[in-house]
């Protein structure tokens, strides 16, 4: 049994259709990635699956139990990592763990002994007693990641963890996700870095304008657009004749033009880039700029919706 | 099967998380302890503990007559109203002297008895009684003409019925025997006197020891109540929805929030009012109700007018300009009489009701609060009624 | 165009921030009421209950509402003993319903003095109200005695009475002294200048925690880096400063008028006074910011030096209450002078060249201080 099954939920913000009709599923120990850019509705999708939002329409289940956001047992499965800093930066790290463990129902003890541990965890038990106001911007965001284990969650929902984060900071916090799905916890993640999700989703979803557009692992995906390296050459003046040339070429698969621009297929870009230019110098042709596209998950977006994911 | 964590402990969990954070930022110490101790302390000095802003006036007498009116005047008008208590009396021995204590403001007024005051009335002439009054005192020396004309009045009276009896030259006989009526006759009117009523008002002490705690658990509530849209800002509301924690005890746990600090606030200072400046809060048992349900009500309008505001700013905007409105027309800043064209208008306040509450307690017996009570909680739960009403819309984006 | 940019902004800024709304907005106001009620005194009020048809009673009545320093009300008598017993009026006078019959009949009628036990409020319309009786008590009985040997009616007789002069004690009254705040004069309108001193002059100080800020957080050498001269940096924040002292000062100027109806006299006059103590505070807050080391100094320096130049000059307690000395001293402050000058606007009318002297020595004032701070400000601007 999956331990998240989305089923057909959608949601309206007046006239905008904000979630279409979204499905999927994660399995138990599984990490899922859903990428999309900014306003594709991922933030609402996380939404109603924390139950932080009513939805419209569709089905949510938690390892079974039917999901909404009165149900205190299906959200007690759950652990939330916000986009924001969701912190009382007024109060000690310890204090918002404790705090945050009480609301999840852990008793006085209980609450005591996980906050150690988390705080162990994210690497911030010596500075458990500062203000959070005192915090660096990484180690914030590691507490941020932290009141999200608080509960053991079976299912631990990121929601952009690593925006505006540092690169060795979010080093860290790829490496302790990693860490965690390891131990057996299902993560759902959202992000719109599509190196991320290359590193840590098992299975990613591609969402836009409110729909999921594909999903799979990354290696399904990669193939609905090719197994091959794209190079992309500007010419000065490409005639045919330049164009026969490169068809000639044995490692290369296909060749296309528009306008000053020469598109070609080759299984592997790197080995072949030198004989092409080669071959290209010695037709007279004048190159304008080399560009080598592997194909990649920002390669799929691309050929999904027609724009890159960071616009 | 559980239904989850037990709401309670979550909603204490959250209040207690919130007194800490209110701790923390120092809102509490200086709205719920610093602001209205010295407000109240400010009071207080300037004020004194009298009820009375004034005590009873001060007059001095120079009694110069060479004849014995001018000890009559004294003896009959000044001396019986001194030995009531209602003036103060003192005796000089010179004009100058007099009118120098008027001059340095101390005494109100002086009467200048001159030394031929009886010479003069016995010859026919007017006498004259002069009244030195201080300028600063116009009320006490308007009083002093008063008693001087009373005496001159009741002095003449046997003349003046003898002059106002006949409208010609009466018979010697008949101004005898009508002289011999008017001296025998008994004043018409008397004046008895009731000054045993009790006393349903606050010394000032106590008066603005409780108004301004009161004025101020507006301002330590504002800021529990606001939190919701800080944490809102700050994202953590998120993370408390998507805890397994019921939406509407968020709101609730925000106003216990309210109430507990609102509640602790009173209590202190209750105590160090009475302790500090010699309030007095009447019945424990009264004021513990009244405090109670005075918070409450506090709490709902501080809610209700908070769930209609779209962030923390402009909540305490409108927070900060109720309260002082509130205070102004309840007569949290200076007492309301219910003469005052405000009276109607304070029975719109919770100060009025608090503050009324306490000063029939003050004259003793505890079912006095009662109106004022269930007036308080009316308030409290319309106000929060209306807030949970318009939760969604607070919790909600 | 830049130095008025950077004014605005600071000017933005203390708005800003929530608790300066309470400060700047609410606490003036507050306190405009609190003095207001400590020098307002209040009028003694009494109550009467008398029968409800005309007649002699009206006599009584009318004599005690005969002077207008006495409130005299008219109600039953079960709610004046319940306003007696709350303080509203302090205190009753019951006259019986048979009062009229009794006294034309030649009999005595019994009136009652309501006072709440050992009620020192009660002590002055006591006395009012026994010497009123008293009076009437003598004109009533001469009506009543002259019935013997008069044929026309009780009220020909007492109107007679009245009217009949003996000669006899006159009692004359003068008083003695200046009245300190002229009788007419509402008390707001003597609580309001001292208070809009000290609270231009606070607000305006607590800001220079703004240039300590700007100096330690970096913004200030921000604001160099870019191409604005440090004689816009410095005339802007000086701008700033001054923009603030005004704002409050207008707030509480007519605030208090339109609330408390407080006059302010001659407004060209007033006008000059307010804008030459707003340039002495945002000098000394200039000065203040850029000499302060610490956001924690600049606020203990603002408070202490705000609220001691307020005590001393008469801002808290009255300045004539001061002795020689102590006025001499209070004289050396700015708001002394200004004090002076909203008492001579405020309760002599004065005018113009009343205040010049005033205005002179506030800009004198002004002109140290801001020279001052100018030159000390551009000094951390350039370092």
């Amino acid at each position: 049994m999956p331990i998240l099954e989305v089923r057909g939920v959608s949601k309206r913000y007046g006239k905008n259709q904000a979630v279409d009709d979204v499905s999927f599923f994660i399995e138990e120990g599984e990490t899922y990635g859903l990428l999309g850019p900014n306003g594709a509705g991922k933030s609402t999708t996380i939404g109603m699956i924390t139950g932080i939002l009513e939805r419209d329409s569709g089905s949510i289940t938690v390892d079974g139990i039917e999901h909404s956001v009165t149900n205190r047992k299906s959200k007690s499965l759950i652990g939330f990592v916000p986009q924001e800093l969701a912190l009382y930066h007024d109060l000690s790290a310890r204090d918002n763990l404790r705090f945050f463990a009480r609301l999840y129902g852990l008793s006085k003890s209980e609450a005591r002994t996980k906050t150690e541990e988390v705080l162990e965890t994210v690497g911030l038990s010596d500075r458990a007693g500062e203000a959070v106001s005192q915090f660096s911007g990484g180690m914030a965001r590691r507490l941020n990641i932290g009141l999200g284990l608080l509960n053991s969650p079976r299912l631990l929902i990121l929601d952009e963890p690593t925006v505006g984060v540092d690169p060795q900071s979010r080093n860290s916090i790829l490496e302790s996700v990693h860490t965690l799905t390891r131990g057996g916890v299902s993560v759902l993640y959202t992000t719109h870095y599509m190196e991320e999700a290359e590193r840590l989703c098992d299975r990613v979803g591609i969402i836009e304008a409110g729909k999921i557009r594909a999903e799979g692992t990354q290696r399904e995906l990669v193939s609905q657009v090719g197994e091959d390296d794209t190079v992309l050459i500007t010419l000065d003046a490409p005639g045919e004749r330049v164009l026969d040339v490169l068809r000639a070429l044995e490692p290369i698969d296909e060749v296309s033009s528009e306008g000053t621009q020469v598109r070609l297929l080759t299984s592997n870009a790197r080995d072949a880039l030198p004989l092409i230019l080669d071959t290209l110098t010695r037709a007279g042709a004048g190159i304008r700029s080399v560009e080598v596209q592997e194909p990649d998950l920002e390669a799929v977006f691309l050929s999904l919706t027609g724009k890159g994911l960071r616009e | 099967m559980s239904n989850g964590p037990n709401t309670l402990t979550m909603i204490a969990a959250i209040v207690a998380k919130d007194v800490r954070q209110r701790l923390r930022d120092g809102s509490l110490l200086v709205f719920g302890l610093l602001l209205p101790l010295g407000v109240a302390f400010f009071f207080n000095m300037l004020l004194g503990d009298d009820t009375s802003r004034q005590t009873g006036s001060e007059y001095v007498v120079v009694d110069s007559d060479a004849g014995s009116l001018g000890q009559e005047f004294v003896d009959a008008a000044l001396r019986p109203l001194a030995d009531d208590g209602v003036l103060e009396l003192t005796t000089a021995d010179t004009e100058d002297e007099a009118r120098a204590l008027v001059e340095d403001g101390g005494v109100d007024a002086a009467f200048l008895v001159p030394e031929d005051f009886t010479e003069s009335l016995e010859n026919g002439d007017d006498a004259v009684l002069t009244v030195v009054g201080d300028a600063d005192a116009p009320v006490a020396t308007h009083i002093a003409r008063e008693i001087g004309r009373a005496f001159a009045t009741e002095h003449l009276r046997i003349r003046l019925a003898v002059a106002s009896g006949f409208d010609s030259e009466p018979s010697p006989e008949d101004a005898a025997l009508l002289l011999e009526e008017a001296e025998a006759a008994e004043a018409p009117l008397v004046l008895s006197e009731d000054a045993d009523l009790e006393w349903r008002e606050l010394g000032n002490a106590t008066y603005y020891s409780a108004s301004m705690a009161f004025f101020f658990v507006f301002f330590a509530a504002m800021f529990s109540v606001t939190s919701i849209f800080d944490e809102k800002a700050g994202g953590t509301l998120a993370r408390l929805l998507a805890s397994p924690i019921p939406r509407g005890a968020i709101l609730i746990a925000k106003l216990t929030s309210g109430l507990v600090i609102g509640l602790a606030n009173m209590a202190v200072l209750a105590v160090a009012t009475s302790v500090f400046f010699g309030a007095d809060w009447g019945d424990p048992l009264g004021a513990g109700a009244l405090i109670l349900t005075g918070v409450t009500a506090v709490i709902g309008l501080t809610a209700a007018v908070a769930s209609f505001a779209r962030s923390s700013e402009q909540a305490a905007n409108w927070l900060s300009v109720l309260a002082m409105l509130l205070g102004v027309f309840g007569g949290a800043l200076f007492p309301i009489s219910q003469l005052n064209g405000l009276a109607i208008v304070s029975y719109l306040t919770p100060h009025r009701w608090f503050l009324l509450g306490l000063g029939e307690l003050s004259a003793g017996g505890l079912d006095v609060v009662l109106l004022p009570c269930a007036v308080l909680l009316a308030l409290g739960l319309v106000g929060t009624t209306v807030a949970l009403f318009r939760m969604g819309r607070m919790v909600n984006a | 165009m830049k130095p008025l940019i950077i004014g605005v902004l600071n000017l933005r800024r203390v708005f800003r921030d929530r608790t300066n709304i309470f400060f700047v907005l609410l606490l003036p106001f507050l306190m405009v009421f609190m003095m207001g009620l400590m020098y307002g005194g209040g009028q003694p009020v009494l109550a009467v209950s008398s029968p409800s048809q005309a007649g002699l009673a009206d006599r009584l009545v009318d004599a005690l509402e005969e002077d207008e320093r006495i409130d005299v009300l008219h109600m039953d008598e079960g709610e004046m003993r319940d306003l007696v017993e709350g303080g509203d009026v302090q205190a009753g006078l019951v006259i019986p319903d048979d009062y009229e019959d009794r006294i034309r009949d030649g009999e005595r009628a019994e009136l009652e003095l309501v006072t709440r036990s050992d009620d020192l409020a009660a002590a002055d319309v006591g006395i009012w109200v026994r010497s009123v009786v008293t009076r009437e008590s003598s004109l009533l009985s001469t009506a009543q005695v002259t019935g013997s040997v008069r044929d026309d009616g009780f009220d020909e007789r007492l109107e007679n009475a009245s009217e009949t002069e003996v000669s006899g004690i006159e009692v004359e009254v003068t008083t003695s002294g200046d009245a300190t705040f002229p009788e007419g004069l509402s008390s707001h309108s003597l609580a309001a200048p001292p208070l809009l001193l000290l609270y231009t002059f606070i607000t305006a100080l607590t800001t220079s925690l703004g240039i300590v800020q700007a100096r330690r957080s970096g913004v200030l050498r921000r604001m160099y880096a870019s191409p604005t001269s440090a004689g816009s940096i410095v005339l802007g924040e000086a701008l700033g400063r001054f923009l603030i002292a005004l704002t409050q000062a207008l707030l509480i100027l007519f605030g208090s008028a339109l609330m408390f109806g407080v006059d302010w006299g001659d407004l060209p006059a007033t006008s000059l006074v307010v804008t030459a103590f707003c340039l002495v505070s945002s000098g000394a807050s200039l000065l203040l910011g850029s000499l302060a080391r610490t956001e924690g100094g600049a606020l203990a320096a603002a408070v202490g030096i705000s609220l001691g130049a307020g005590a001393l000059g008469g801002t808290m307690l009255p300045l004539e209450s001061f002795d020689e000395t102590m006025t001499t001293i209070a004289f050396l402050t700015p708001h002394a002078w200004g004090y002076d000058a909203f008492s001579e606007l405020i309760r002599n009318q004065a005018t113009l060249t009343d205040v010049l002297p005033h205005i002179g020595v506030l800009l004198g004032y002004a002109a140290v201080l801001l020279t001052l701070g100018v030159w000390r400000f551009r000094g951390a601007v350039t370092a």
